[in-house]
């Protein structure tokens, strides 16, 4: 409705524009730029302000920010606009979601205009962190400008360390330090758990994240970088990450068994339910204002290296999005991901800024000085790998979120669930591997 | 036999007066209009094209629409998901239908009388109809929190710990069912308290002087006079559980493993996750199939049950 009502709007905006041309020669270009809000409404303020900002220094766009909801609500918006014919100038959109828009061909290939500035590709994505290539860069074109970015990080409470005999300025490191902690941390009143070792958010889109995380720490791909058709669920490096989150349901029992949402488990570490917990670096500022007690927030524990994937959104520019409004589109992305702006969103926000540049700045260097936790979040930055994205990313993750579902209550074997998962993620993508790496000679 | 009467006698009538029903025809429709055209731009137009999307699918990843006949519904059929969704919404269907009925009934009888207790309570029991279903869910969240929540936290005074009511696949689906039985039972309790006013007092003083007891009047007088109430509450009922989610989305997103899916939440998920329109569309038309078959079988068991109080 407020797509529709608002392209009345634009359009009306636009008559009007044609009318009074005479009397304004230069009217600026109006653009659109699509925006989710994954965590809270004052980020929808922040919004507000940064493009008020870009367009009192910019006075030959005039761009308008409209809020779209959460990142799955953004992408249907998006798609929604784009079907009514009047696609956004610009859009924010989770970055696993490029790959499966590039594949559809809905989002315009960057380079030409990262020409026009003067640069090579590599040049400009130079600036940013090498972990959010891959979620950007597809097939060496550049589709999205890396805008926000997150990885999964250990939140720990202090208090409960002391109290359980553990050394809070020395969070887990190994799988089997974690596993330990974790029990030594479980709480009972006979057979009641008062108090939880670890919590992990296993619900739709955060599950596959963090089981991604943990196949990475324990030496996995997860999945084919180079090529949307693969998967790799039902492999030895998946199997003993989904076997070590399953054991710390039932051999240690000290991760509650059934699934839990992300809010959820937040909600338990602040109210020190669950005394560790898996989460994104997102919710750091809300634990940060919101905590107690002291807390630390470390890497996630590796059972063979030290990896994680990225979290976050990109900027992109819709298909159809004709030359004047696009060039309009470029010059507000490259505003908005310049170090300076990009050090104040994350400052704002809690997600640490793509721009590498951002972090030399003073403003910048004043708020990690007395944020130490945020730079924590940054140091995982140099182990961080692409999200996973595919042909069909949402329903080939959700195969295997269901599994791990089942296998956190209790109702699969974690190689049963693999297999399935791996059957069913094969059966989605097919059409694609069938159009793509197995369309052979036929004589 | 009796229609064909009819329907003749009709078109005499018609041919006799020529210009008068005409004009009343014309009448009639003119004031419709308005609602004719709305309802041909927003809900015939889109059936009509979802018609045509359940018989067309991409053939080429990117590519155009093309005529693909039946596959769509051969590939939602074959979907283990979509039989799963059909099957919860029928477990859904029958155990949120039957108790909001029941406790509907219940509470209609017990706040039959107007008074100012009843007065008051009858407000409460209707409250949660005014909650928007989201605002509903969200509150829910709350209720249902592992540890935390409020359930959780009295239990756990009792020294009991809940289940995880929205994680377990085994539970899921009946936390869900509670939130839609609270919601609804006071809503139906309306419809209920307005049927019993159709009740005859002088009906239950001779059954008393009959010496029936409290469940014969229930069972020979009350039920039967409440008939019709209970068929529209049933049409209601069923529609509600097909065509509302949003408790779904907002608790569970259908998991965990598809434990909560429902009709409409999984055509969501095929239209926006999977971006398969195709199988959307003809998702859609087996809800529209069903739901056409309850309202129309419905419809006839409630005119039936007016007939017999008019006979």
């Amino acid at each position: 409705m407020t797509t529709t009502r608002r392209s009345v709007l634009a359009g009306a905006a636009f008559a009007a524009s044609f009318a009074l041309s005479p009397a304004f020669a230069q009217a600026p270009t109006e653009i659109e730029l699509f925006f989710p809000v994954p965590v809270d409404g004052q980020l929808a303020r922040d919004m507000a302000t940064m493009i008020k900002e870009f367009n009192e220094t910019h006075p030959a766009i005039k761009a308008t920010p409209v809020y779209t909801g959460s990142y799955d609500e953004t992408l249907i918006k998006t798609r929604a606009a784009m079907k009514a014919g009047k696609p956004p100038a610009a859009a924010i959109m989770s970055a696993n979601f490029l790959l499966d828009l590039k594949i559809e061909g809905e989002i315009q290939k960057l380079d030409d205009l990262v020409k026009a500035d003067g640069k090579s590709n590599d040049e400009f994505m130079g600036q940013f962190f090498p972990a959010l290539y891959g979620n950007a860069v597809i097939d060496r074109s550049v589709y999205g400008v890396p805008f926000h970015n997150s990885t999964p990080l250990l939140y720990i409470n202090a208090e409960h360390f002391k109290e359980a005999g553990l050394d809070p300025e020395n969070p887990p490191k190994t799988w089997e330090e974690f596993a330990e902690a974790a029990k030594k941390l479980t709480k009972r009143e006979g057979d009641r758990v008062t108090r939880w070792g670890v919590m992990a958010p296993s619900n739709y889109d955060t599950g596959g994240w963090l089981l991604q995380a943990l196949t990475y720490s324990n030496g996995g791909r997860w999945f084919n970088l180079d090529y949307a058709g693969e998967v790799y669920y039902d492999a030895p490096s998946t199997l003993g990450a989904l076997t070590f989150w399953s054991d710390l349901v039932t051999k240690q029992k000290a991760h509650p068994p059934g699934v839990q949402a992300g809010g959820a488990v937040s909600a338990a570490f602040l109210s020190g339910q669950t005394s560790m917990m898996l989460q994104s670096t997102g919710s750091l500022t809300y634990i940060r204002s919101n905590a107690k007690f002291p807390y630390k927030v470390a890497f996630v524990p590796k059972n063979v290296r030290n990896q994680v994937p990225i979290g976050g959104a990109s900027l992109v520019i819709p298909t159809g999005v004709e030359e004047a409004r696009k060039k309009a589109a470029w010059t507000l992305i490259t505003w908005m991901t310049a170090p300076e702006k990009s050090g104040w969103w994350s400052r704002a926000t809690g997600y640490f800024a793509p721009n590498m540049k951002a972090y030399d700045l003073p403003d910048m260097k004043a708020f990690m000085a007395k944020n130490p936790d945020a730079q924590v979040a940054v140091d995982q930055l140099a182990f961080a790998k692409p999200w996973f994205a595919t042909y069909k990313t949402v329903p080939v993750r959700k195969a295997i979120e269901d599994e791990l579902q089942a296998v956190l209550s209790g109702k699969k074997s974690p190689k049963e669930a693999l297999v399935a998962a791996q059957k069913t993620a094969d059966e989605v993508m097919r059409p694609y591997v069938e159009q793509t790496a197995l369309k052979l000679p036929t004589n | 036999m009796a229609d064909a009467v009819l329907v003749t006698g009709m078109a005499t009538q018609w041919r006799v007066a020529k210009w008068r029903p005409r004009r009343t025809t014309l009448l009639a429709f003119a004031m419709l209009s308005p609602s004719l055209l709305f309802l041909a731009l927003f809900t015939y137009w889109p059936v009509v094209e979802v018609a045509w999307q359940a018989l067309h699918n991409q053939q080429k990843i990117g590519g155009p629409q093309v005529y693909v006949g039946l596959d769509n519904f051969l590939k939602l059929f074959g979907d283990a998901a979509f039989r799963k969704a059909l099957a919860n919404n029928l477990v859904y269907a029958f155990g949120t239908v039957v108790p909001s009925l029941v406790l509907a009934l219940g509470f209609a009888m017990a706040l039959a009388k107007s008074n100012r207790v009843n007065t008051l309570l009858r407000a409460l029991f209707f409250l949660p109809v005014l909650i928007p279903l989201v605002a509903a869910a969200s509150i829910f969240l709350f209720l249902f929190l592992p540890n935390v929540g409020l359930l959780d936290y009295h239990l756990a005074k009792l020294a009991l710990s809940g289940p995880n009511w929205l994680g377990d696949p085994d539970v899921a689906l009946y936390s869900i069912m509670g939130l839609t039985i609270w919601k609804n039972a006071g809503y139906y309790m309306l419809f209920f308290l307005a049927g019993l006013q159709a009740v005859p007092a002088d009906a239950y003083e001779a059954a008393i002087l009959d010496g029936a007891g409290p469940w014969q009047r229930l069972r020979y007088i009350t039920l039967p006079y409440l008939k019709p109430t209970i068929g529209f509450v049933l049409v209601i009922g069923l529609l509600n559980v097909v065509t509302q989610v949003d408790h779904v989305f907002v608790l569970t997103k259908g998991g965990p493993s598809d434990s909560t899916n429902l009709l409409l939440f999984y055509v969501y998920q095929q239209a926006v996750e999977s971006y398969d329109a195709g199988r959307a569309a003809a998702g859609t038309l087996v809800m529209l199939a069903l739901l056409l078959a309850i309202t129309a079988s419905s419809l006839r068991t409630l005119e039936r049950s007016f007939g017999e109080r008019e006979a």
